[in-house]
């Protein structure tokens, strides 16, 4: 059940959105999910615990990097924040998700016309 | 390097990811309180939200993780937690691969130090072995003359080198006792040949062949020159006495080189030259056979090539020299010279070695099978918590891998202390056994069978186990069918195939056993027992001329008046000593036959009282007495083989016969009148077939020097050693006594292959036969366990005890049956590969064809009736009430 919902997004998806979203700002792991969820109006049923195994390959490939801090609310959290390659690699894997929708949704467009 | 730091960092990696999901769920359940919600309400639906916790952090750390090798090491760490659990089955499982695979190991240590390394030489694919055969006698050897020698090495084009060598024994006088030192006379160029050069000083020289020169070169061999001179470099140009000759020492040959390749170590070398000093002198006539030949195959020319270049030169010369026996020429490879007799037996035994480790395997796979039955729900609860087939199958090849490893290891220590008793008791037909060893070689080896070996016996059941309905077994509660039909009856088949293997092996263990029985018995013709023997080499500077033999007489006389002395005599040609066999053409008077023709016989000659010391049996005539040794007219005595074959059924005393050999200064051999007629004895070998001889007396003429003592003692010959040594010092003090022995190990060492052959093929069998036991037993006994319940059922339905014995036993001998078939079957076959190695008994000897399925059914029996006593004692009740 639980992976059925996960299978909504494609392979890749939500660490994309997370770089997307630490390159605006760095962010610690629970105020992420709320970002993501607010942005996309919650149409996304992301569960929240499976942004952390996503966040631990990020930072296996160090694409993002870590840091204990204090949040705003004077909680010890963990700060994520976008390292160089993590901008880089969202650059391409964005460039490469639009040719993707601009394609998919051509063969969209013409099934309906 | 980053892999590295991420190994070490993991840890706390894990730690801070645990702390920030704690964190994630405390902030999350802190704003679902701040909304008004209870907290515990908040944390139930802060949890919902989050999802499986557990789960999440389990993949949070799979990032992390090597998955393969990480699962391999935990795998390799429940294994070893399952072995621990089930000492019994563990100790038996390893026990029983740690004999298989030492076994293997062992014997391939020796094949592949004897067999399979190159020769120590340069290029030694190129070295061959050309041999002068007999054409009237194919069981000559293949020795060729000096004369021979040079002729092929002159006129054929196959070669680019050619030397011959032959050993022989030095009296060595330098130390503080006369020694008898081992050594090899050599053609100048033999080590040009094999390619090796000294460690220090240098190597003959070509014209270091002729004898010209008053002081002959010697090279020693490098263990000689650290024993004897301490390894001082000054020893090069010295002089040293051998055969109260002296040489001068050229060079030392480097660490461990030895030539010829054999079991005796050679010390030291000198030229031919020394056998071409003299007007009578060996290496000059082209009638005497005693050099072997080595020769450097042109690169590019093949063996064929080679053979048929000398098989021409060969005809040219039987032209040239029609008065000799027509030759011809064989070739072979050096290795297979020297380890090719070996060969077939060696590989006979690796066979059924590895058959030993085959009944090993199914033993182990056996026990496995019946385990996984046992561990059933085991795997069962695994599955149904997410393992996959794979992972279980995985899991249980790692833990046959870790079996046959801990076996494998085990093993090793088997196969070294093995490989030690292999060596000691190997015949002297092996050669090379100096370099066996429990090298890389070895162990590479042995890890390898023990790989296959892990997965052999794995595979099958960890399939099977891994085959089962999830429901049905948990559904059942977790009894009923889980036995599995399959696990009975591969087990079954196991079983009757190990039956067939050790049917195999135990008629092959029998063959040769009864063959080395009937060896051990055969009669050699004299008695063996209460005998020293060793070898005087008189030399003739002490002792000149006539001299020779009255000193002879002298030790003769001492020995006589020793205490605890019988009897003592002299021979030149003690039987089965294989030094100082000679061999000659024959022909009898007023027989005259052309000397292509005459028949060889045996020469030999002898002391007056040497046939009462040997105990060998006068048939006709008389024997020869002291008077016949003082000169007079030349006798002869000749044995029964002689007679019947030169005289066909006519009195042989009497007549004249003419050895073709002679002594001292007459070119002519005499003709020697028949006094006696003896005994045959086993003078060849032990198996072997008997030759014409003759024996003429010792006189002062007839008598080369070198003579063998034979002395008949009341209690252990070896302890009137050194009673028998001061004597000899005392006579002449720079004489040593050389190749000591008792008649009783030259008999013993006559049959010390087919003792070998039958010793190892025994013992292999005897484990294979004892493991087959052990897995009948097992089969069966688990067979009666899984149908504790049906027997219960059977009994409570009122079926008789006897007939539930019947029934157990019935399928024990069905199954013995079913093997002992098939092994009959095969052996009948396989037994074809021993013809060679059997002396006197048939490859279809019915007492082995009968004793061998008669001990495995009776063993079968025994195996089945221990179990099927045990089925007709289930309480019915016990039985039923366990649903």
């Amino acid at each position: 059940m639980k992976k059925s919902e996960q299978r909504d997004l494609f392979p890749g998806a939500l660490e994309m959105m997370i770089l997307r979203t630490l390159k605006r700002q760095p962010l610690h792991g629970y105020a992420l999910v709320q970002h993501i969820k607010r942005t996309s109006d919650d149409l996304l049923q992301i569960e929240e615990g499976s942004l952390y195994p996503a966040l631990q390959r990020l930072l296996k490939e160090e694409l993002v990097k870590a840091e204990w801090g204090i949040s705003a609310t004077n909680r010890r959290v963990r700060i994520y924040k976008l390292t160089a390659a993590g901008a880089k690699h969202l650059e391409r894997q964005v460039s490469s998700f639009e040719k993707m929708l601009e394609g998919i949704t051509r063969v969209l467009a013409r099934g309906e016309s | 390097m980053n892999w590295l730091k991420q190994i070490f960092l993991r840890r706390s990696a894990y730690e801070d990811l645990s702390d920030e999901i704690r964190q994630h769920l405390d902030e999350k359940i802190e704003e679902l309180v701040a909304t008004g919600m209870p907290r515990k309400e908040a944390a139930a639906a802060a949890r919902l939200k989050f999802g499986n916790v557990t789960q999440v952090e389990r993949d949070g750390r799979d990032v992390w993780r090597w998955p393969s090798l990480e699962d391999f090491l935990m795998d390799i760490r429940f294994a070893m937690r399952m072995l621990r659990k089930n000492p019994g089955f563990t100790v038996v499982a390893v026990l029983t691969l740690a004999l298989g695979i030492g076994a293997n190991a062992a014997l391939f240590s020796v094949i592949d130090a004897v067999l399979l390394r190159p020769l120590p030489f340069h290029d030694p694919e190129r070295l061959v072995a050309v041999h002068s055969v007999d054409l009237k006698d194919a069981n000559m050897g293949g020795e060729s003359s000096y004369p021979a020698f040079l002729d092929w090495r002159s006129r054929t084009h196959s070669f680019e080198a050619m030397s011959v060598w032959s050993t022989m024994g030095f009296t060595y006088t330098g130390g503080d006792q006369p020694e008898s030192v081992p050594g090899a006379m050599v053609s100048a160029n033999l080590f040009s040949t094999l390619g090796v050069s000294p460690a220090i000083g240098r190597c003959f020289t070509q014209d270091e062949d002729n004898p010209a020169s008053d002081q002959l070169p010697v090279i020693l061999s490098y263990e000689f020159w650290q024993s004897h001179f301490g390894g001082d470099p000054d020893v090069l140009g010295r002089a040293l006495t051998l055969d109260n000759q002296k040489f001068n020492v050229l060079g030392v040959m480097p660490p461990r080189f030895q030539f010829p390749v054999q079991r005796e170590r050679v010390e030291m070398w000198i030229t031919i030259a020394r056998d071409l000093q003299g007007k009578s002198a060996m290496a000059g006539q082209r009638g005497v056979s005693y050099l072997q030949v080595i020769a450097r195959l042109k690169s590019g020319v093949d063996i064929a090539q080679a053979h048929s270049d000398v098989l021409l030169v060969q005809d040219q010369l039987n032209r040239q020299y029609p008065e000799d026996r027509p030759r011809g020429t064989t070739i072979n490879s050096e290795s297979d010279q020297i380890s090719g007799a070996m060969r077939p037996v060696l590989l006979i035994l690796l066979g059924a070695v590895g058959f030993v480790l085959l009944i090993a395997c199914a033993n182990v796979a056996s026990l496995l099978l019946a385990r996984s039955t046992v561990r059933q729900r085991e795997f069962t609860l695994r599955a149904a918590l997410g393992a996959s087939r794979w992972m279980i199958i995985r899991q249980l090849l790692t833990e046959s891998l870790l079996l046959s490893m801990t076996g494998g290891a085990l093993g090793l220590l088997l196969a070294h202390w093995a490989t030690g008793a292999l060596v000691a008791m190997a015949p002297q037909t092996l050669a090379r056994t100096s370099e066996i060893a429990l090298d890389f070689r070895v162990l590479g080896f042995a890890f390898l069978v023990a790989l296959v070996t892990g997965v052999l016996f794995g595979i099958a059941p960890a399939i099977q186990a891994s085959r089962f309905d999830l429901n049905s077994v948990l559904g059942a509660n977790g009894r009923g069918s889980s036995a599995g039909p399959g696990g009975v009856r591969l087990r079954s088949v196991l079983v009757a195939s190990q039956l067939t293997i050790a049917f195999v092996l135990l008629t092959g263990a029998g063959l040769l056993l009864h063959s080395f029985n009937r060896l051990q018995h055969v009669d050699p013709g004299f008695r063996a027992d209460h005998v020293l023997t060793f070898l005087l080499d008189v030399p003739s500077e002490r002792h000149p001329g006539p001299q020779r033999a009255i000193f002879v007489q002298q030790i003769l006389q001492a020995t006589r008046a020793l205490p605890g002395v019988k009897s003592a005599s002299a021979v030149f040609g003690l039987p089965l000593s294989e030094t100082q066999s000679v061999f000659t053409a024959a022909q009898v008077e007023g027989h005259p036959v052309p000397p292509s023709q005459r028949p060889r016989v045996a020469f030999r000659i002898i002391e007056s009282d040497y046939f009462h010391t040997m105990g060998i049996p006068l048939l006709q005539g008389r024997t020869f007495t002291a008077r016949d040794e003082q000169g007079g007219p030349p006798l002869a005595i000749v044995n029964e083989t002689l007679a019947r074959q030169m005289f066909k059924g006519e009195n042989p005393i009497g007549h004249r016969i003419k050895p073709g050999i002679s002594f001292g200064d007459s070119d002519e051999a005499p003709l020697r009148e028949i006094v006696g007629v003896t005994a045959d004895v086993k003078s060849g070998s032990i198996g072997g077939r008997i030759a014409p001889e003759i024996y003429a007396p010792q006189t002062p003429t007839d008598f080369i020097g070198e003579t063998t003592i034979v002395v008949r003692t009341m209690n252990d010959p070896e302890a009137l050693l050194p009673a028998m040594r001061s004597l000899v010092t005392s006579m002449d003090k720079d004489l040593p006594l050389r190749q000591v022995k008792t008649l009783d190990q030259y008999v013993s060492g006559s049959i010390s292959e087919p003792r070998f052959d039958a010793l190892l093929l025994g013992i292999f069998a005897a484990l294979a036969f004892v493991l087959t036991t052990i897995g009948l037993y097992g089969v069966i006994s688990y067979s009666v366990v899984q149908r504790t319940r049906e027997m219960g059922i059977r009994i409570a339905l009122g079926a008789q005890r006897g007939s539930i014995s019947r029934m157990v036993l019935r399928e024990g001998s069905l199954l013995a049956l079913s093997g002992v078939g098939a092994g009959l079957l095969f052996s009948l076959f396989a037994m074809r590969l021993l013809r060679g190695l059997l002396a006197g008994t048939g490859e279809t000897d019915p007492a082995t064809f009968i004793a061998v399925p008669l001990l495995l059914m009776a063993v079968a029996l025994v195996a089945s009736y221990v179990p099927a006593r045990r089925a007709t004692r289930v309480d019915p009740i016990v039985a039923l009430r366990c649903e």
